[in-house]
């Protein structure tokens, strides 16, 4: 990893697999199954996605082929503007975040490989034009959906980038971490500095990182590298964060956090047998025929309503039994955190059944999509490879969703310590309380028969 | 293009022009990659039905009904009919399809999941010409 070109040499095969996923979703079968776009993206990337944040950190960040494209880019031009204040938040990010979940469910875009690949091919000019635009990692930071994603979810990772001894970064004169190494004359940067603001001595765990090693590469003293540690540790403490702040006073976050778990329970709901039933009787109810209203209806309800009754009553609980002395929004701000391992265990649980059931699925995709272009070298497609059966995967999914709710448990009682140190039991309950029923919840969804939402609603 | 160079032999090229051409170079593709749409095969005509309709979730009899141009029944054809469901990941089913009487040929599909099915019929015909015609089940219903 502290090899200069690493980076690379991890984004070039993903930027090369990016390239023919787009010309196979525009030009190929228009077959969900059959073609590599949708094939890749909806089962293959998302679930290793999952797996390799539950199992190591943010490796997709530092492997992104849209960065590659970026550096490309930057060689011809330069960015010239700050990224605009206001800007300097998750609420637009959290915003894309809600409005791909959306668009995903409207446009039924698990069942579009023409729409996959303009999908893809968006990102990639949305990096361009924002950090064509604009200094640093702006798309990054403050704009991609999936980086926000990874962000969170990266909280409950076993590894970090982080400094191996403070004491050396304190006798550190250069600060070439966050500065970049400069050419002592020129004063040219040869190696950049964290473009996410993150300074590495006062940088405290995953959230805003992209593992994308320039802090790695220009400690002059190899004081940075990947490092284990507790996996969601960093969400017990409320410690000043280097570019990031104070966790209990940053709202934005704290709302991508909730869009990130209900969320989770919103993308899985899409595809079971009940949320028929519930698009049904809303579009009776509203009189339309068009899926868009029951659709909003149902995201308000899931992103919302529902967060704001839990954790409302989950806080009022909390200062009526257990004594606290903070207002209700500072209290719903500190405990949604608790609630990262839970959405991540349901994404887990989610996106592991399709990568997992569909495991070997790319194999006669890939084999069909080169005999397309007359290239029979992988032989013919052999169309019944699947994966793991179903009854193991769900198997596994218990253990996903059970990780995540002790995870949240253990990180509700940590906080209620902290937060009344005399009565602890008083201010974990009520928030124990609402995660039991998140989590029954997130069993319930797991135990329905798992049915591809249709793209016209239905009658009767 | 116009790029200034710069003392170090960076050529800093101004940004709106590029992004101008991002954007028609990404209309242009637009264009060119419109929807595809199954290709009709003149002289033949593949008309089905299928039951119940709307389907759920289990068995359906899908009928097929092959005719020439004339409108006359194509009989003896041979027809591969598979059933993929429109999400990743999941594997095809194939059937068997019997023609029943001349021109008329039927398949007990299964559809296992709700939601929205394709088609695929691979049909050869008497003479040995071979064609493929896709068409969607949408919508399946919940058992």
């Amino acid at each position: 990893m502290k090899w200069r070109y690493v980076r690379p040499l991890l984004q070039a095969p993903l930027l090369i697999i990016g390239v023919v996923m787009i010309f196979h979703g525009l030009f190929g079968p228009n077959i969900s199954p059959k073609n590599l776009a949708t094939t890749l993206s909806w089962v293959h990337f998302r679930g290793a996605l999952v797996l390799v944040l539950l199992c190591a950190g943010n490796l997709f960040c530092l492997a992104c082929p849209f960065m590659l494209a970026r550096q490309a880019a930057r060689k011809i031009f330069r960015p010239r503007w700050d990224w605009p204040r206001a800007l300097r938040n998750k609420w637009l990010s959290g915003g894309l975040f809600v409005l791909v979940l959306f668009c995903y469910e409207l446009f039924d875009l698990w069942a579009s490989p023409w729409w996959t690949a303009w999908l893809i091919i968006f990102y990639f000019l949305g990096v361009l034009v924002v950090d064509g635009f604009f200094k640093h990692a702006s798309f990054c930071k403050f704009v991609c959906p999936i980086g926000q994603f990874n962000f969170v979810a990266s909280t409950f990772s076993p590894l970090e980038v982080k400094v191996r001894d403070q004491d050396v970064c304190t006798g550190c004169e250069t600060k070439d971490c966050i500065r970049g190494r400069r050419e002592p004359v020129s004063d040219l940067v040869t190696i950049r500095g964290c473009e996410l603001a993150l300074f590495q001595p006062r940088k405290v765990g995953n959230m805003d990182c992209t593992f994308c090693m320039d802090c790695v590469h220009a400690c002059p003293h190899d004081n940075v590298g990947i490092l284990s540690r507790l996996p969601g540790g960093e969400l017990l403490t409320d410690p000043l964060r280097s570019g990031i702040g104070y966790f209990s006073k940053r709202k934005d976050l704290a709302a991508l956090v909730l869009i990130f778990t209900f969320g989770a329970f919103l993308n899985a709901f899409g595809m079971v047998s009940p949320v028929y039933a519930v698009e049904n009787w809303l579009g009776r109810l509203l009189h339309v025929s068009h899926e868009l209203p029951a659709l909003g209806i149902i995201f308000t309800t899931f992103l919302i309503v529902e967060p704001l009754l839990l954790l409302g009553f989950a806080s009022w609980l909390t200062v009526r039994i257990g004594g606290s002395n903070r207002a209700l929004v500072p209290l719903a701000i500190r405990y949604s955190y608790a609630l990262v391992p839970l959405g991540f265990g349901m994404w887990l649980a989610h996106y592991g059944f399709h990568f997992l059931t569909g495991l070997w699925t790319f194999i006669p995709v890939t084999q069909s999509a080169l005999i397309s272009i007359g290239i029979p070298w992988l032989g013919k497609p052999l169309w019944t490879l699947r994966g793991v059966s179903a009854p193991v995967v769900q198997v596994i999914e218990m253990g996903f969703l059970i990780l995540g709710f002790a995870g949240s448990l253990v990180i509700t009682h940590g906080l209620a310590e902290e937060d009344a140190p005399q009565r602890p039991m008083r201010a974990f309950l009520p928030w124990a309380s609402v995660w039991l029923i998140v989590w029954l919840a997130s069993m319930w969804l797991m135990f329905q028969p798992m049915e591809m939402r249709a793209t016209v609603m239905m009658s009767g | 293009m116009q790029c200034a160079s710069r003392g170090s032999g960076q050529r800093i090229c101004p940004l709106p022009k590029f992004f101008v051409g991002l954007i028609v170079f990404a209309a242009i593709f637009a264009g060119c990659s419109k929807h595809r749409n199954d290709e009709s095969s003149p002289g033949l005509a593949i008309k089905h039905e299928i039951s119940p309709d709307p389907p759920r979730v289990g068995s359906a009899t899908l009928t097929l009904k092959l005719a020439d141009a004339t409108d006359a029944p194509i009989t003896k054809a041979h027809i591969g009919l598979e059933a993929d469901m429109q999400h990743p990941g999941m594997v095809p089913h194939s059937f068997e399809v019997k023609e029943l009487n001349p021109g008329r040929y039927q398949a007990q599909v299964q559809f296992n999941m709700a939601g929205d099915w394709v088609i695929l019929l691979h049909v050869t015909l008497p003479d040995g010409n071979t064609l493929d015609r896709q068409f969607d089940v949408r919508g399946v219903r919940p058992k």
